[in-house]
Parts: structure tokens; sequence; C-alpha cells
């Protein structure tokens, strides 16, 4: 090495850290991602604007200790209820992670009703929202799904006959009714076939359907921004509205990933190099 | 290459040009991967369908079944059926156990259609949703949402929508022997039996059954012709 090439000062922490985020960024934009995500613009929201986000952390507290639970629970007619009784008393806080996963599955539903009632009455169901509140409408049906065959799963006396009472009652449909409690039951009477139809729903088919529908969900919430108050009155004797798609509740740019070394960024690193 | 002039280069070429009505070679090859898609979907879609809707088409048929010695159900003085388990698939016993309120009448003609029948054989499901009724002395009541029946198994009170199930039976070797399902109503208080239908659903519209049968096919137990009582 020659030695009139002058050796340059070992880097800061601060640049190591933002040269470990450009080289995810390059490769990914993760990064950028990340931040177009977490700091948006959002008009003035209070409390009832946190519903959602407490919905999303109960579903990923429910994915965690419902598969938590599923490492020992056992979906078979002579063995569900002694892995029930082993998780509850035998396993180390098995008591609490099934606790969990039983209250946090009435929480979701209690508040996915709240949020339900502050997307309506904030009218946050209209233009341009419609999509947000039909995924939001399939995710509903999809908890009462949850709660339909997570029911079951505990296979004592109130959770055996409250399935048969849910599978009769979905039975008076006209038409496909007696198909459709046939396809539940997974047979014609209610069976072994059952509680493994059931857990199979419960743990597989139904979340990941909740997953992805969260997905499209938060990305319209994300594209379109947070609705605001609907405080302004609107005079009878106003012109129709022109609508613009891209107001400025809603993103300004649109994403632009994998060019992290922003001018405002590259005078910060060499500042810092400085 | 070899019949390529020395001095020449690639642009020279000129690709033949397609007619315009022709496909060109991108809509072949996006027409090709999109039907190929849908064949790729259709393998994995079609039998998952399936497997996953055979148990709507599938129909068990009953097997008969010992509710225990004759002697045991024929002490009934006054009604109060006596209740008797039994298992209706021998290989799913947590979830096929079943209960039957056996009525002696205090008769003792064996033939089950008989109008002085030895027993009245009742299936303990409630006809609203499916909840086990229990025997009392006027009747049956079911525990779950107040339904309740009079002494034929008919509604008095309650939501049930059609009288107790009955049990087809028949003795054997001094054992009472449970050998069929039907569900009945009442067709101008004459007793009529039909294919069973889960509970909540009607076997006949005020005695007409073409309605309620399109409304609610029969679709749990496989059967023969329906009995018709003396």
């Amino acid at each position: 090495m020659s030695p009139s090439i002058p050796i340059p000062p070992p880097p800061s922490p601060k640049q190591m850290v933002l040269a470990t985020e450009d080289w995810v960024e390059y490769r990914t934009g993760f990064p950028t991602l990340v931040r177009k995500f977490l700091f948006r613009k959002v008009p003035p929201t209070g409390w009832f604007h946190t519903l959602g986000s407490s919905l999303l952390t109960v579903f990923i507290l429910q994915a965690t200790t419902g598969a938590l639970l599923a490492m020992t629970y056992d979906p078979s007619p002579n063995g569900a209820y002694e892995s029930i009784r082993y998780i509850t008393d035998q396993q180390t806080l098995g008591w609490l992670i099934r606790g969990m996963h039983k209250w946090g599955a009435s929480m979701m539903v209690i508040l996915l009703f709240l949020h339900m009632g502050r997307t309506f009455f904030y009218g946050a169901y209209k233009y341009p929202r419609e999509m947000t509140w039909l995924t939001g409408s399939l995710i509903f049906i999809s908890v009462m799904g949850m709660g339909l065959t997570g029911y079951l799963l505990v296979w004592d006396q109130r959770a055996y006959w409250a399935s048969v009472v849910a599978v009769n009652i979905n039975g008076t449909a006209p038409v496909l009714g007696p198909f459709i409690s046939k396809f539940l039951l997974g047979g014609p009477v209610f069976g072994a076939q059952t509680i493994s139809r059931f857990y199979a729903l419960h743990m597989l088919l139904i979340p990941g359907a909740i997953g992805a529908l969260i997905f499209v969900h938060m990305w319209l919430v994300v594209k379109l921004g947070v609705t605001p108050w609907p405080a302004r009155p609107v005079p009878p004797d106003a012109p129709e509205p022109e609508y613009e798609p891209h107001s400025q509740t809603l993103i300004e740019e649109p994403l632009r990933v994998g060019q992290p070394a922003t001018a405002e960024r590259e005078r910060e690193v060499q500042e810092v190099g400085d | 290459m070899a019949d390529t002039p020395a001095g020449s280069h690639a642009h020279a070429y000129t690709a033949p040009q397609a007619p315009d009505s022709a496909v060109t070679r991108g809509q072949f090859l996006t027409l090709s991967s999109v039907g190929l898609g849908a064949m790729i979907g259709a393998v994995i879609g079609v039998p998952a369908t399936a497997y996953l809707l055979a148990p709507v088409t599938k129909e068990v048929t009953f097997e008969p079944v010992s509710l225990g010695p004759v002697s045991r159900f024929t002490g009934e003085t006054s009604f109060k059926p006596t209740a008797a388990t039994y298992v209706e698939d021998p290989k799913n016993p947590n979830t096929s156990a079943g209960l039957a309120w056996v009525h002696y009448t205090g008769k003792q003609n064996p033939d089950w259609l008989a109008s002085d029948a030895m027993f009245v054989v009742f299936s303990n499901r409630c006809m609203h949703l499916g909840c086990p009724v229990m025997a009392s002395s006027v009747g049956f009541g079911c525990p779950c949402h107040g339904g309740q029946y009079d002494t034929r198994g008919v509604r008095i009170a309650g939501p049930p929508i059609r009288p107790l199930d009955r049990f087809q039976w028949k003795i054997a070797n001094k054992e009472l022997i449970i050998t069929n399902r039907w569900s009945v109503d009442f067709v101008n208080g004459k007793l009529t039996y039909y294919p069973v239908k889960m509970p909540g659903q009607p076997v006949d519209i005020n005695g007409d059954t073409t309605a309620a049968n399109i409304l609610y096919p029969d679709v749990s137990y496989t059967h023969g012709p329906v009995p018709k009582p003396q």
C-alpha cells in the first residue's frame, strides 16, 4: 500500500448504523417502506383511532398463543379434553397462555364491534374507503368463524352442546341449510371428523384468510389515509364536492423504494464524518 | 453462419413480418401462460374442493342397537319414561353416544306400528336446535331454550317446530332393540312418519311435504320405505 494514500478515520457508530440501513435499503427497500408506513400524515386523531391497531395487537396475541397451544393440544374426541386439562393444570404457564387466548378471543370480538362502530359513526366507510369497509367486513365474518370453531375445541359439555346448537342454526337456512350443517360437521352426524375439521379451520384456514385480509385492509388504510373527524357541516346549497383521489390526507408521493441516498442524508453522513 | 457474407452484421437481418390478423409471439406466450396457470390451478383446486365438500353428499345408515333387556322398561306405571343410552357408531363412542326415552304404554303388542304397541321410544334430541330433552311428568322439557313437549312428544310450548323424533324398535331375545330413526308429525291428529331431518327443519308445512322437502331436503340418513302406522 502506498504511503501517499491517507487512511480514513474509522466510521462512527451512527455512520455504521446508517450504512447498514443503506445496505438493506439498496437490496430490499424495506427501510423506506417502514418509514412510509409509520411516519405518514394523519388528521387530528383520538383514542377511537387506536381501536384498529388494538385489534392487530390482539390478533398477534391470538396467533402467538394459539401456535403455542397447538403444540400440546390433541384434536381428537378422546384426547381433546385431557390435553386441555394438561395445558391448564400441569404445563408450565399453560394456564396463562390458555387464559390469554381465551380472554383475547372475547377481547377481539369486543374491539371489533367498537372498531366497526367507530368506522360507521365517522362515516369512514364512504368514498374512497369502500374497499377498506368491505375487507373489514370479511375480517369480521372470519373472526366470527374463529369464535364458532374455537368454542368447540375445549370439548367440554358446554362446548359440545353449543356447537350442536350452532350447527343446527345453520341447518335452518332454507335449501342450503341441511348441506351447510353437514359441511360443518364433516358428515351427517357429530363425530370425530367434526373436531378435527373445526381444528383445521380454526388454526389454518381462517387465520390464514384473516392474515391476508389484514394485509389488504392495512394497505388501504396507509394508501387512503385516516378518516378525519366528520365535523364540518355541509350547507344544503353547497355544490357537489369534487373529489380528488389524492387529497392531502393521502400519501402525497408514491412509494419509492431503493433510493436511500437522498442529498439530505448524504449531507448528514458527511457532517458526522467531518 | 457459414452462409453469412464477410463484413455483414446481425442487424442486417429482417425478421419475417407476421400478417396483421395473426397472433403475435408475445400474445401466444401470454395466452399459453394464462392457460397453463389455469390448468395448474384446476389440478390443485378441483380435488381440493371435492375433498372439502365430500361430506355434504354422504349419508349414514342407522345400525340397530340394543337398549337393554325389556324387563328394564316395563316397570313404568304413570308417564315416567326410562332413559336408555346407546352408542350409534361403535367406532366413535364419545361423539355418537345417544339417549332414548323409552315409554312403556302398559299394553303388550310387540309390533311397534300397532296402535296398542308396547313401547314408544322417543329420541331425546330437541327439535328446536338439538339439545337433549329431559322427561317430566307432563312430557319432556329442553334445558337450552325452554321447549316443552307433551307425553306424545308434541310441542306444547317454546320454540321447537315439530314433535320429538321416534325410534323404530323390535324385541329380540328379550332385548329392546332400536332399528331405525324417524321424524314424526301429527297431521290432523294422525301420527305420520317422515325421513329424519335435523332439528329446526320442518318435515311438512300444514301436512304438505312438497315445499318442506324442497326447502329442507332430508340428507342425513339413508332410509327405506317410510312406515305407515296402523
